[in-house]
């Protein structure tokens, strides 16, 4: 190869560069471009507001798509219903004062199940709605319960933190929960579909406020309006009564 | 006016090709990781089910996010590329060492990943299968190395 060769080869090597250059910042600006965007529009990314579900206005589906978190025997005939909502200070009241007992006398005795619907007051309570998605993400790792029990406890902590993602992600910590796991679940829209769900059903049912407490039986629902312990075992077990003392 | 004397090779294609592959890699696992970090909305999905892949077991290795080992590799395998087109650095036997081995890795663990979608999360992720294509064509385009890893450091 002579001298003049080489030097040509050089060059074109050197045109070839700037097209390879070239190509490479196209590449970087539609790659910084997108990725930005995807960014930007996530608002966050975790979804903390309800969701476009479709069906919602079909009561059969409606019926499909709203999904309560169940304790106890599901066999239970006689069931205690909670539209609740994590960030409301009564509900919370319910969930350490009342729900501890009710649970003791008459979800652990198998009298009756416990089914827990979401029903975040979202205008007033900016972080209920992710507190809702939460519990369920805790819910795919079998720890429902201990979530929700927990979100109640520390209700005052996270209500108003802006930065309620990073909470939850603690609490999920301290439960033993694959933390990783958790994060992408609530950093995502997981849930969010069955939460509205939720909201639309209580709406439905005619909750306008939380915690609504609800005993059904055979298909006859009562709403509860003093929800303290006395009252709820009280009417529970005069359901029971005919089946016990017949 | 005296021209460099000393002899340089053109740059050489398949490097430029993994320069190329590896910027689009590194975007696409950019993409990933800020998803799997909760900075951007529900992935956008055409096909396939990136929530549960991401959202499962597999989607971190001892605590480290697969997406940011993804932006790992592909910046080393842009950065070795490019200093692989320096003038200077052309017939370097490290560099081609680096890069061949750099893609091989990034192969077998893509396509480990790959089965675990298939055949264990049974759940498939475009972002992650267009990783593993990008990958899979760097690796190709590493090939050209080997003769480079015999040729002696520095020849022409």
């Amino acid at each position: 190869m002579s001298r003049s060769e080489e030097r040509r080869q050089a060059r074109e090597g050197g045109s070839d560069m700037k097209k390879l250059y070239i190509t490479l910042a196209v590449v970087a600006v539609v790659g910084i471009g997108a990725v930005s965007y995807s960014i930007g529009s996530g608002s966050g990314g975790a979804v903390s507001a309800p969701i476009a579900v479709e069906g919602l206005d079909d009561m059969n589906r409606l019926v499909e798509l709203a999904q309560g978190m169940t304790k106890g025997d599901p066999n239970a005939t006689v069931t205690i219903i909670e539209f609740g909502d994590f960030q409301c200070p009564a509900c919370q009241q319910f969930a350490t004062a009342v729900k501890p007992q009710v649970e003791l006398a008459l979800i652990e005795s198998g009298k009756a199940k416990f089914v827990y619907y979401d029903w975040p007051i979202i205008e007033a309570h900016p972080n209920a709605f992710l507190a809702a998605r939460a519990a369920r993400c805790a819910g795919d790792q079998q720890k429902y319960w201990e979530y929700h029990d927990n979100l109640f406890r520390n209700q005052a902590r996270w209500a108003t933190s802006t930065d309620a993602v990073g909470m939850f992600t603690d609490y999920a910590a301290t439960l033993g929960l694959d933390e990783g796991a958790f994060e992408s679940c609530l950093g995502s829209d997981r849930h969010a579909d069955v939460v509205t769900a939720n909201m639309e059903l209580g709406l439905q049912l005619g909750v306008r406020g939380t915690p609504t407490i609800i005993v059904e039986q055979g298909g006859v629902p009562r709403n509860i309006l003093n929800w303290d312990f006395e009252s709820l075992r009280t009417y529970v077990e005069e359901l029971l009564a005919p089946n016990t003392g017949a | 006016m005296t021209e460099v004397d000393e002899v340089v090779p053109g740059a050489p294609l398949n490097r430029m090709l993994v320069s190329v592959l590896s910027l689009i890699g590194f975007f696409v696992a950019l993409y990933l990781w800020a998803h799997n970090a909760g900075l951007t909305g529900p992935i956008i999905c055409g096909v396939g089910d990136c929530a549960t892949v991401q959202s499962s077991e597999y989607a971190r290795i001892g605590g480290v996010p697969v997406s940011a080992i993804g932006v790992a590799g592909y910046v080393a395998l842009f950065v070795l590329s490019m200093m692989g087109l320096q003038p200077g650095r052309r017939s370097s036997r490290a560099i081609a060492a680096l890069l061949l081995s750099g893609s091989t890795f990034g192969v077998a663990f893509s396509a480990y990943l790959t089965y675990l979608e298939a055949a264990v999360i049974q759940a498939w992720c475009q972002y992650c299968v267009a990783s593993a294509i990008i990958i899979t064509l760097i690796f190709f385009a590493t090939l050209p190395e080997i003769p480079r890893l015999r040729s002696p450091e520095g020849a022409a």
